[in-house]
């Protein structure tokens, strides 16, 4: 096989063949090597199919914004495929298996390329011009095609199985890129001691370096003293180097996201390694050397493989020791590429001539082309290729007054382009920073700065080695002199340095038909220079609207080489100054990220806290189905043998009403309020009054927003004049205490009066059930249970089973009741020891299902579900827990609101259905006229609805316009297939309405 | 005894044994009164924490201390600060309970830390302790050395918590 490789050049490891397989054909490249450098030496140019039009495509860069030469890599392992890797940033190891996409049947052959030659039909907005009418074909024919054809490359189909790691850092000054200026900085920084992060994609530090061995620093050819600043980086003990890490964002306050390619490049990956490492940097200082990104020009043919970007083509050769070809032309605006032409020439390629649009370069770039035979046409324009898969030759044209001459055809096997450079400024556009229009070198350069960011080189328009390394060494000190510190001016003497100047421009102009050139602004998305103007001409006036009419820098690549053209050409056909037309916001992440690069550790197991109580265990080992109820998972019923929910529930019900039932009630957020003003605090926060409430006894407490609706509600104890033991629903317990905390700290903090949770301190334990005191009874000491001296609604501090304990006499479920509080640790003992005393009772353990029946028989709202937001203590039937008397508390002056007293808004009432055995479905919409035309009236909604098996039918609450004024009336409510199912309208204590079970004795 | 969950040379994660463990709320200007009844000096500044044999006491707030002490002083020191209260209102209140105690030694311990706590923690000095979060878990941490950390977790949060500082435990083993 013909080897592109030459001796003596590049970086790779020429000691160390390494074999992989592109569409199943074996390749051999070197250690160092990416997939593309490595196919480019075997003469591989053709990488992969366009997007749109499906038209071949050759690696254009060498770098990260890479557009064309995306390609499927499968790593070792099941599941381990990935679409769009970009073959210039993936360094090849031994096996690596790599596939061209979007092509059928092969890369060569493609049938999707008829889009091609249809392509006068596939102009901008086609998509919403041709598949508007007819309007039905749209679901069944337009957009399945579409969904087929859309996409690039194969969606993996496995559960990615890498591991993905997270870290946070922190540091004075993150550098970003590591090309001369940022290694300038690195040892301005470094040296001044401060903590120092140098970071860069690449896999290797250098930048520019890497493709410009040539030049010489400090009487040091460049690539010694790379070795060198690198060594003297990594003796420093307070700078890190991080190599193969993007910076994918900058966020607020310097905060960047990193993201690390861990092991990518290993072929034999340790178990259990991570992949990749998402790296949350906080930096006191960062400076952005990232240098600039070659533009392209805009011609017809100019995506044919072999054309390429110059200072690819020079780092291919200098750094991976490859020509991309033998008789290369370089087509360029800016002296960069002359060098190109150099360094190929230099290295035995036949250059054939350099094509410069300019009408004049310097003087001595044209002896030094004289002086290796290479021919030069300036003014010229390029109106043409030839060749499909590989290019074969370039069109050029002299132009005079900006026409196009006669056309002469240079055969070659490469063209090399440099449209000029466009500073790269991504990063610091998600800063917000404001950018400038440099209207001379025709760039967008930083502006206005929001960070404490410092950019440097290349990234702010400056060129050659000796301005970067200036520049970025300034920048290092201008960040320790940020910092308070004083970093020693570190300068650097370099000769051979390849200094230039250039140009950008618009479309080359030609002498054929602009409207059908193939002239590519966008490669990976297949925009063209006429699509452009097209959508101007239909009327986008900012480069906003011109973007998504025609998809411009919308690919993956986002823009990196497409963008600036764009808009050159757009801002030229609307006749306006491209600062008038624009710039398109950039946004993160700088590169294509991995999902699993954000999610890092939440997968599995630990996708999400799964919070338990000291109970769990018992309940696991006892059967439990689980519901998770906020981040809490609980047990929601023990099913016996052969019984499905449904039975489950009725079984737990009824053994709870007819003997015992224990619950585990931990979840219940507490919150220890104490202090002198505790009681004053208590009437403001709840509707209910607590200054009489005497120590040691209990009350429901009703908790409102400052709009008057319910927010939570809860049981709460006095167990001192200065000290309540406030209970709220599982879900509330934060939002409750933050809210306590809220109008304390902000409102009164006068009051003193402090809150602690307590959540967590304690696990309760319910029990239910007429004989709920004789099981309790035996196991408590230091307070009288009995019904006198411990009546419903009391709270003593006692030992349960030994263990100390708050225990409450109160009831969800209408029976009689205790709540037992135990150290948490206490918790599944005391469990363990009531239950199996309980056994003489038939004890039954019962979950949130039953509990939720339970507690709807006796009409006990539960907030979230049987209110909404948007009911008031009366609406919901709760009006006697408002204190009548106080003076405030926090929602009364909005519960006088004329809308809140109005008649007919939703009110909580009971439905019973009129067949006893139906049950309605909670959510379902409710009619008081089911003839009515269509759209009906909804009057409300059903909140809870139940089997009731002490009732032997079925009941439910529901939210009813104007409910309470339509007791016994028949209202509709729909079943899950429509048809309307009559319920009358009760109260909403379905069972013991006189309370007379919790009156055991 | 304390059980090692998982270690290897640079850090060792270890569940501690459960101590007396308290939130005191106290007004700036009433400390006295609280460092005498809890029998140790209260620091003064958010972070700073002091010692003495089994106490310790930790600022994590402008009113807040977490206090420490031995299991067996737990009643002791309830009712030292039950006297003081008629004159000096302030709110103690026991959380033994709440917390779980992980222990975290060896030089990788703050890089162990650094996979799921934002804070920069080489700024949190010997002998301090912040309130902070790990992942979604919100924790107290307490620096004992330089290469050694207590961190307080809510009970149920510490499954979430400990098994994602097992898991970069054997990610920081194999070096990558």
């Amino acid at each position: 096989m013909t080897t592109y490789r030459v001796n003596g050049r590049g970086r790779v490891n020429t000691g160390k063949p390494v074999t992989f397989t592109f569409d199943s054909q074996t390749y051999q490249g070197f250690e160092g090597d990416t997939v593309a450098s490595a196919l480019l030496a075997n003469g591989v140019h053709l990488m992969g199919r366009s997007f749109k039009y499906h038209r071949p495509r050759g690696v254009v860069t060498a770098s990260s914004e890479e557009p064309n030469a995306l390609i499927g890599t499968t790593r070792a392992g099941e599941g381990r495929f990935e679409p769009n890797t970009r073959a210039t940033m993936q360094e090849i190891y031994p096996g690596l298996t790599a596939e061209s996409q979007n092509k059928w049947p092969s890369l060569k052959f493609d049938l999707g390329a008829i889009n091609d030659r249809l392509y006068m039909l596939f102009s901008a907005g086609f998509y919403y011009k041709t598949f508007m009418w007819p309007r039905s074909f749209w679901d069944s024919v337009y957009e399945p095609i579409i969904r087929k054809a859309a996409g690039l490359g194969k969606a993996p189909t496995h559960v990615d199985p890498d591991i993905y790691a997270s870290r946070y850092l922190h540091c004075d000054v993150l550098i970003i890129g590591s090309g001369p200026s940022g290694i300038a900085a690195a040892l301005a920084a470094g040296r001044a001691g401060s903590k120092v992060v140098l970071v860069d994609e690449n896999s290797e530090m250098g930048g520019t370096l890497l493709s410009e061995p040539s030049v010489s620093i400090d009487g040091q050819p460049a690539w010694e003293w790379l070795e060198g600043a690198m060594a003297e980086l990594d003796r420093l003990p307070n700078v890190t180097r991080m190599t193969r890490t993007t910076a994918i964002g900058y966020y607020h306050q310097n905060m960047i996201g990193l993201v690390q390619k861990l092991t990518d490049h290993i072929a034999d990956v340790p178990d259990g390694a991570p992949r990749e490492r998402m790296w949350r940097l906080r930096a006191k200082e960062v400076v952005l050397a990232q240098g600039a990104i070659e533009r392209p020009m805009v011609f017809d043919g100019n995506d044919v493989p072999g054309v390429m970007m110059a200072g690819a083509a020079q780092t291919f050769l200098n750094r991976f020791g490859v020509l991309v070809g033998r008789e290369p032309v370089v087509l360029t605006s800016h002296d960069s590429a002359w060098y190109t032409a150099f360094d190929m020439a230099d290295a035995g390629a036949k250059v054939v001539a350099i094509v410069d649009t300019r009408n004049e370069v310097a003087q001595a770039l044209k002896d030094e082309a004289q002086k290796r035979g290479i021919k030069t046409h300036l003014g010229y324009t390029a109106t043409g290729t030839k060749g499909r898969l590989r290019v074969k030759a370039l069109r050029v044209n002299p132009v005079s007054n900006g026409k196009a001459g006669d056309a002469t055809h240079l055969s070659c096997d490469a063209v090399l382009v440099c449209g000029g450079w466009t500073p790269s400024l991504h990063l610091f556009s998600h800063t917000k920073g404001s950018l400038d229009w440099d209207p001379e070198a025709k760039v967008y350069l930083p502006g206005h700065k929001t960070e404490d960011v410092h950019i440097a080189g290349a990234g702010r328009g400056l060129w050659g080695i000796a301005a970067a390394l200036e520049d970025g060494a300034k920048a290092g000190a201008e960040a320790i002199g940020s910092l308070g510190g004083k970093a020693d001016v570190v300068a650097f003497e370099v000769t051979a340095d390849r200094t230039g100047t250039g140009i950008t421009q618009k479309e080359l102009p030609t002498d054929r038909s602009a409207g059908k050139a193939k002239a590519f602004v966008d490669f990976q998305n297949d925009v063209t220079a006429k699509d452009i103007r097209l959508a101007v001409r239909e009327g986008m006036r900012s480069i906003e609207h011109v973007k998504r009419y025609t998809t411009n820098g919308m690919a993956t690549d986002q823009g990196k080489l497409s963008n600036m053209n764009g808009l050159t050409i757009a801002s030229d056909a609307l006749g306006k100054e491209a600062p008038q037309v624009g710039l398109t916001t950039f946004r993160p992440p700088y590169t294509p990220t991995t999902f699993g690069a954000f999610a890092g550790y939440h997968k599995g197991a630990h996708f999400e806290v799964t919070r338990k109580t000291p109970i769990d265990s018992w309940a696991e080992e006892h059967g439990a189905e689980f519901e998770p109820v906020a981040l809490w998972r609980r047990a929601w019923y023990f099913p016996q043998a052969g019984e499905d929910m449904h039975k489950a529930v009725a079984r737990e019900c009824k053994s709870t009403r007819e003997s015992l039932g224990i619950f585990d009630a931990s979840t219940l957020g507490k919150i220890e309020v104490s202090g002198p003003d505790a009681t004053e605090f208590m009437n403001r926060m709840y509707t209910n009054p607590w200054t009489k409430l005497g120590v040691g006894r209990a009350r429901y407490g009703l908790l409102l927003g400052e709009d008057g609706f319910i927010r939570d509600d809860g049981v709460i104890g006095r167990m001192r004049d200065d000290l309540f033991h406030v209970t709220t629903t599982t879900g509330g317990a934060p939002r409750v205490l933050n809210m306590m905390e809220d109008y304390l700290q902000t409102e009164w903090p006068d009051l003193k009066v402090w809150l602690t949770s307590t959540t967590e301190e304690w696990a309760t334990i319910a029990l239910n059930g007429p004989n709920a005191r004789k099981l309790l009874e035996q196991f408590v000491e230091g307070a009288d249970i009995s019904a006198e001296a411990f009546p419903h609604m009391s709270v003593v501090e006692c030992t349960v089973a030994g263990f100390p304990s708050r225990l409450f006499r109160i009831s969800f479920t209408g029976e009689l009741g205790f709540e037992i509080n135990v150290p948490a640790r206490h918790g599944k003992a005391l469990w363990e020891k009531l239950w199996e005393a309980g056994q003489q009772y038939d004890i039954c353990p019962y979950g949130t299902e039953t509990m939720h029946v339970l507690r709807a028989e006796k009409g006990f709202i539960i907030v979230g579900q049987d209110t909404d937001g948007t009911v008031t203590p009366q609406d919901a039937g709760i009006g006697w827990a408002i204190g009548k008397k106080k003076p405030d508390f926090v929602g009364k002056r909005s519960l006088d609101r004329p809308d809140i007293v109005a008649p007919g808004r939703k009110q909580l009432i009971g439905l019973l259905t009129e067949d006893p055995k139906t049950v309605l479905i909670e959510g379902a919409q409710i009619v008081d006229d089911p003839k009515q035309p269509k759209p009906m009236k909804m009057i409300g909604h059903v909140t809870s609805s139940y089997w009731s098996e002490s009732l032997g039918r079925s009941i439910a609450m529901a939210v009813v316009e104007g409910g309470f004024d339509r007791m016994e009336q028949t209202l509709y409510v729909p079943d899950a297939n429509g048809t309307p199912i009559p319920a009358k309208v009760t109260g909403t204590v379905f069972y013991d309405p006189a309370g007379d079970r919790l009156k055991v004795e | 005894m304390n059980a090692p969950a998982t270690s290897f040379d640079a850090v060792t994660v270890t569940i501690l044994p459960p101590v007396a463990r308290f939130n005191l709320r106290i007004a700036p200007s009433d400390l006295a009164a609280a460092s005498q009844a809890f029998g140790l000096s209260l620091p003064t500044k958010i972070g700073q924490g002091e010692q003495n044999a089994d106490r310790g006491a930790y600022c994590i707030g402008p009113d807040e201390w977490l206090l420490h002490a031995a299991e067996a002083d737990q009643q002791a020191i309830v009712a030292a600060f039950d006297e003081v209260r008629a004159n000096t209102p302030h709110s103690l209140v026991v959380i033994s309970d709440r917390e779980l105690t992980i222990g975290i030694t060896g030089p990788a311990a703050a890089e162990l830390l650094s996979v799921a706590c934002p804070l920069d923690l080489s700024r949190i000095p010997v002998g301090g302790a912040k309130r902070t979060v790990f992942d979604y878990a919100q924790v107290t941490l307490i620096r004992d050395g330089e290469d050694a950390f207590r961190l307080e977790v809510w009970r149920s949060y510490f499954p979430h918590v400990h098994g994602l500082l097992e898991v970069a435990t054997r990610e920081l083993a194999l070096g990558l």
